[in-house]
């Protein structure tokens, strides 16, 4: 452990950590633009220059390991004469357009061209121009800021894996380009904006729209995926700008994909901003008392179910469970997709190992689950572990262009059986193991034969010893934010088709099912906050809050309840989710024992003990679960085939749309014709 | 018929015109004696005073005119309407009735009559009235004080007045303004009477509640004292009044002490000027006085105002009064004697 | 009181000596101007109407920085942006309420590109409230209108900035 002074203050650091690591732990700043937490470390900008004594330049402390007795001096003149050394150098090329930059105001450059630079250049030459690059319809670029960090072709080629940024030419013709002019292919390709220290690569949907200390900055997670990522809400006014991702090691480190970035422009199309009553045929404005007039004089001596959608919070799922309840209301259900899940056991369908524990884990089989598309973050971090590790992983179920190399072991359940009879090779790789994981995703739950796939899982973790003293290596893979927290208010009843039979139906978001399939008579009220499927069958249609505009609770595919933190309000006529099922519990005379959120979390805790822990993951007991049966031999399909269009926000998008024009459909497109 | 033509018909026509005569001059004076406030004002304090409306300013009085006719007569709620109204008329009719007996040039004066040094000082006292009604009838607070300070103020002053004007009457020895003004008496009378000119100047000042006497308007602690509510026509006729009785003040002035229509210190070579012209340029001059005072002199505190009257003046002119008596009888110029 | 006291205060001494005074003042000359038809001179620095002002091309100077909001110690400006169809960064919106500006001058002083600018013009008395909330147009108008005096001014006092 070697022990050093830096600036007269002593530390003792771990062996390896370099000398910024060790200011920083002493909470001194050190400037830099390379060095980046998450990255490899280049040591190419030379910001970070400190003196150490004995040493006969000033040495980058980044790349510098801290050695036992050394001194170092962050504030001496020699470290300040060559930080306004290396920052004068910068600035040569670096054209001086910050009121017309985006990243103006929150720009490392310019911070530190205050903080450690001259106040004035002796440069009078020229500045040199960069032609800009086409990056896609997110990532707008103006090379010529670049000051050639390369964070950003680290970040593609060790975060994203994908090797389409780099480093062409050298000195003066030093450009960062993508080698084809083409749109990163990565769900994370959005972090490239976070990752630029300066103005280079900055969001194109958000350009030149506004300022950050204009903005109102509201800390909350995200719901388009099940990870939970934590994000940072950006609003003026009444108008969400912009997400940014905010730092939580376990869950989403500090990215966060495209979709949960990108797709905040969805939150301000097709809104349902006035409740709706279908009269004749036809939807026409009502106010909320018309509304709930409506719905208690429908719902008598009518067999009443509900349907919980794949963004519902979990304060509105437990009153409206309540509210069932006291309906006698049967058919509850929150899988739209027809997982087969048993929701007594948390152990089955919870993401035991959680995000971080992904990291210890050598050995990885994914069962019919992509996770690029329904959980980008995990797959990062599935990336950075066979990163580190060379990991072996193995796939089960369609091929997939994921961004790591994988061993392709079959389509179906048959080939789950035979790693259980201890087939194949990698039935070794599991054996061998020390943390084996098996990721189970929809699409080997949505299917009849679900549980008994389920059963079939639990025995190979079983077999090749998954599940043991503080490792579980079970996991169930879910894309839906609303789903475990659904799952564990046992918002479940009766099977996943019993809806159909109902003639009531009361949704809550619900907007994944095929309505069509439903009996003409049915009597369908929607809560929800666009626009979408569910609304465009609806008879009632009350006006909810989307997850930017409420205090909620959400819990994630680990089993982690997080709040999400209301930045804005919604629009026009629409309230908190909760506060509407409550409401319409009055008019129909059974109303709901809480006035208040704080009493509503009360019930939630009351109804599962996890919602007492926010941001805690309580590792579920291993019981067996899942129902003995023979499995179909069809191959699994997977649930999503766009990334970017999943729930009614992202499909109300335009940014969303015009990434599955770029993205996706031009993807399809060149499958064809390389299928001929 | 030719009886009640020439007994009835003509005179009152004669006395029409000679009315008219006298009232549209005056009407056109006090209009042009605003603008020649507002001038000598802004050329006390080196300013322009009003230049936008006509040349140098000069159709600006019937720029105010306008306005004032122009705008909305408010009566407040509260106020008693028919005193309210009738206020600022009394106080506008009384300032012209008194120049009935104003003896503009020799022979021309409307009413000729014995006591118009008497009606003179009846209709004077009478315009107390006029502000008292607007300040009780507004039914207003600064009203109120501005009404009761113009009562008090006009009648301690009216009292030195009163024995100034004994002391002109003592050496003339007439109430017929004409009279007074032909009257003839020996060099060290009218130096005698020079303080008594003074002090006449000053009381009728504050016999005007003009500056630096004019408490009862007393803008900066009063608002606008007794005619704080009135607005338009019925402003109007305050203000007309008030400076109708400035030149009515300023006639009175220069009849009793300089010589009415007479050319000054009788100087017969300036006799070819017709006296009408001698009286307004007399009219002129203490008009300017009083204008001169305002942009001279900061306003009076009340209780300053009534140790002035009563505690100076009063004492001053009774004395002065015993005075001139003493020194007519002595030297045997008492007139009718 | 002392006898000459006395006597002052009889002959008005004081009074004649005030009144005397301002009557000497009449013949002075006059200090204030006729204003509607004369005008005083103006700085340069006269910090008056606010404008937009434009290159001589024609193109609106303005690029929607925000510096000068950020700066409004009165937070009388209100800008909006977005890419215009040329990519260049543009205000959609650039609102300033004149009944809220402080005439301090911190947003010209903020300005990177000279754009906004307190022009020479302080005869823009309006009748209603609504008048002097100005929108960008307006702003650009009164730029095109003083644009010579502005352009004027500037290079006035460039020497001191």
């Amino acid at each position: 452990m070697p022990k050093l002074t830096i600036d007269g203050m002593e530390v003792t650091v771990e062996p390896g950590t370099s000398i910024l690591q060790a200011a920083e732990k002493l909470g001194i700043e050190i400037p830099r633009f390379c060095y980046h937490d998450k990255l490899s470390v280049p040591a190419n900008c030379r910001m970070c220059l400190v003196e150490v004594e004995k040493s006969p330049k000033p040495v980058a402390s980044c790349a510098m390991p801290c050695g036992d007795d050394m001194k170092v001096f962050t504030q001496s003149a020699i470290a300040k004469k060559a930080r306004k050394g290396v920052m004068e150098m910068l600035l040569i090329n670096h054209p001086l357009d910050c009121p017309i930059c985006d990243q103006g105001g929150e720009c490392d450059l310019q911070d530190q061209a205050v903080s450690f630079g001259f106040d004035r250049s002796r440069y009078h030459e020229e500045k040199r121009a960069v032609k800009d690059k086409e990056m896609g319809p997110l990532v707008k670029t103006v090379m010529t800021r670049c000051i050639h960090c390369t964070r950003c072709v680290r970040f593609g080629e060790e975060i994203a894996g994908v090797d389409e940024l780099g480093v062409l030419g050298r000195g003066e013709h030093l450009e960062i380009g993508n080698y084809v002019t083409q749109a990163m292919t990565s769900e994370l390709s959005g972090n490239l904006i976070d990752v630029c220290p300066v103005g280079a690569l900055t969001s194109k949907p958000y350009a030149f729209t506004a300022r950050p200390w204009e903005l109102h900055k509201t800390e909350s997670v995200d719901v388009l995926d099940a990870v939970g990522s934590n994000i940072r809400i950006d609003c003026r006014g009444a108008e969400v700008l912009r997400i940014l991702p905010r730092l939580h090691e376990d869950i989403n480190e500090e990215w966060i994909s495209d979709k949960t970035r990108f797709a905040v422009d969805g939150l301000k199309n097709q809104r349902l901003d006035r409740p709706y009553v279908r009269k004749n045929g036809k939807l026409q404005p009502a106010t909320w008392p018309e509304a709930f007039d409506a719905i208690a004089a429908q719902l008598k001596n009518r067999k009443i179910g509900a349907i919980v959608g794949d963004l519902a919070d979990c304060e509105s799922i437990i009153a409206l469970k309540d509210l069932m309840r006291a309906l006698g209301a049967a058919n509850l259900e929150c899988r739209q997709d027809t997982a087969q899940i048993d929701p007594a056991q948390p152990a089955g369908y919870l993401f035991n190992t959680t995000i971080a524990g992904i990291e210890k884990a050598d050995a990885i089989l994914l069962v019919g689950t992509n996770p690029r598309v329904e959980a980008a973050l995990i797959n990062a971090r599935i990336r950075k572990t066979w990163l580190a590790k060379r990991i072996k992983i193995g796939v089960i179920g369609p091929q997939m262009d994921l961004n790591y190399p994988t061993k392709y072991l079959g389509a179906g359940p048959e080939t789950l059986e035979e790693l259980l009879n201890g087939k194949g090779a990698f039935a070794d790789v599991l054996s061998k193991a020390q943390n084996p994981m098996i990721i189970l995703g929809a699409g080997a739950l949505r299917r009849a034969d679900g549980l008994s796939i389920q059963v079939l899982a639990r025995k190979v973790a079983e077999k090749y010893n998954m599940v043991k003293e503080g490792w579980n290596g079970y996991n169930m893979l879910h894309s839906q934010a609303a789903r475990v927290g659904a799952l564990s208010l046992g918002f479940v009843a009766g099977n996943a088709e019993t809806w159909q039979k109902v003639n009531a139906l009361y949704l809550l978001g619900a907007d994944e099912l095929p309505l069509e399939k439903m009996e003409v008579n049915t009597f369908v009220i929607y809560q929800g906050h666009h626009g979408d499927r569910g609304a465009t069958r609806a008879d009632v249609i009350l006006p909810g809050a989307a997850y930017t505009e409420k205090n909620a609770t959400y819990v994630n595919t680990e089993g982690r309840p997080q709040h999400a933190r209301q930045a804005i309000f919604p629009p026009g006529e629409a309230r908190e989710d909760w506060k509407i099922i409550r409401s319409l519990s009055e008019v129909l005379g059974k109303t709901l024992p809480y006035d208040t959120l704080a009493q509503v979390r009360q019930r939630l805790v009351q109804e599962n003990g996890l919602f007492n822990e926010i941001d805690a993951v309580r590792s579920a007991k291993w019981v067996p679960f899942g129902k003995e049966g023979k499995c179909d031999k069809a191959p699994f399909v997977l649930p999503i085939n766009n990334f970017y269009m999943t729930d009614p926000i992202s499909r109300a998008s335009r940014v969303m749309a015009e990434c599955t024009k770029v993205f996706v459909m031009k993807a399809d497109q060149e499958r064809a014709v390389a299928r001929g | 018929m030719a009886d009640l033509f020439t007994t009835y018909v003509v005179p009152v026509l004669w006395i029409a015109l000679k009315i008219m005569m006298i009232v549209v001059p005056l009407l056109m004076g006090m209009a042009y004696l605003t603008y020649a406030e507002r001038k000598i004002l802004a050329a006390m304090q080196m300013r322009q005073g009003p230049m936008v409306v006509g040349m140098y300013g000069l159709l600006q009085p019937f720029a105010d005119a306008v306005k004032l006719l122009g705008k909305e007569t408010i009566i407040p709620t509260g106020a008693n309407k028919f005193v309210f109204v009738m206020a600022p008329m009394l106080t506008f009719v009384l300032s012209l009735v008194a120049w009935a007996v104003i003896p503009v040039s020799d022979g021309f004066v409307i009413a000729n009559i014995n006591v118009g040094v008497l009606y003179l000082f009846a209709i004077s006292s009478m315009g107390v009235y006029g502000i008292l009604m607007a300040g009780w009838a507004s039914n207003s607070h600064y009203a109120f004080l501005g009404g009761l300070r113009a009562a008090a103020q006009m009648v301690s002053y009216e009292v030195s007045m009163g024995l100034v004007l004994v002391t002109v009457l003592l050496t003339t020895g007439s109430l017929n303004l004409s009279q007074i003004v032909t009257a003839e008496h020996p060099w060290w009378v009218s130096l005698l009477l020079f303080p008594m000119f003074v002090i006449f100047v000053i009381s009728a000042l504050a016999e005007t509640n003009r500056s630096p006497f004019d408490l009862p308007e007393g803008e900066s602690e009063l608002v606008g004292g007794f005619n704080v509510e009135y607005s338009s026509m019925t402003f109007a006729l305050f203000f007309l009044g008030e400076y109708m009785n400035m030149i009515l003040m300023s006639g009175m002035t220069s009849i009793l002490f300089l010589g009415g229509w007479l050319p000054p210190f009788g100087i017969a070579a300036l006799g070819f000027i017709p006296g009408p012209i001698w009286f307004a340029l007399k009219v002129c001059f203490v008009l300017f006085i009083f204008i001169w005072a305002r942009g001279t002199m900061p306003r009076y505190r009340y209780d300053q105002l009534m140790r002035l009257g009563w505690k100076v003046f009063l004492p001053f002119t009774l004395a002065w009064v015993v005075l001139m008596a003493g020194a007519l009888l002595y030297n045997n110029a008492l007139p009718g004697m | 009181m002392s006898f000459a006291k006395s006597v002052r205060s009889f002959f008005l001494v004081e009074l004649v000596r005030g009144m005397a005074l301002t009557f000497s003042y009449m013949f002075r000359p006059r200090v204030t101007l006729n204003y509607p038809f004369e005008k005083g001179p103006l700085s340069p620095r006269f910090r008056g109407e606010l404008a937009l002002r434009r290159y001589p091309s024609g193109e609106e100077r303005c690029i929607a920085c925000k510096l000068c909001e950020a700066v409004c110690p009165a937070q009388a400006i209100t800008i909006e942006a977005e890419p215009r169809a040329d990519g260049s960064r543009r205000t959609t919106r650039f609102d300033i309420d004149m009944t809220k500006c402080i005439y301090c001058g911190l947003c010209q002083e903020s300005c990177p590109v000279d754009s906004i600018v307190l022009g020479p013009n302080f005869e823009y008395g309006t009748e209603t409230h609504a008048e002097l909330l100005y929108n960008k147009q307006k702003l650009l108008d009164n730029g095109d209108r003083w644009e010579a005096q502005i352009a004027a001014n500037i290079s006035a006092d460039v020497k001191y900035r």
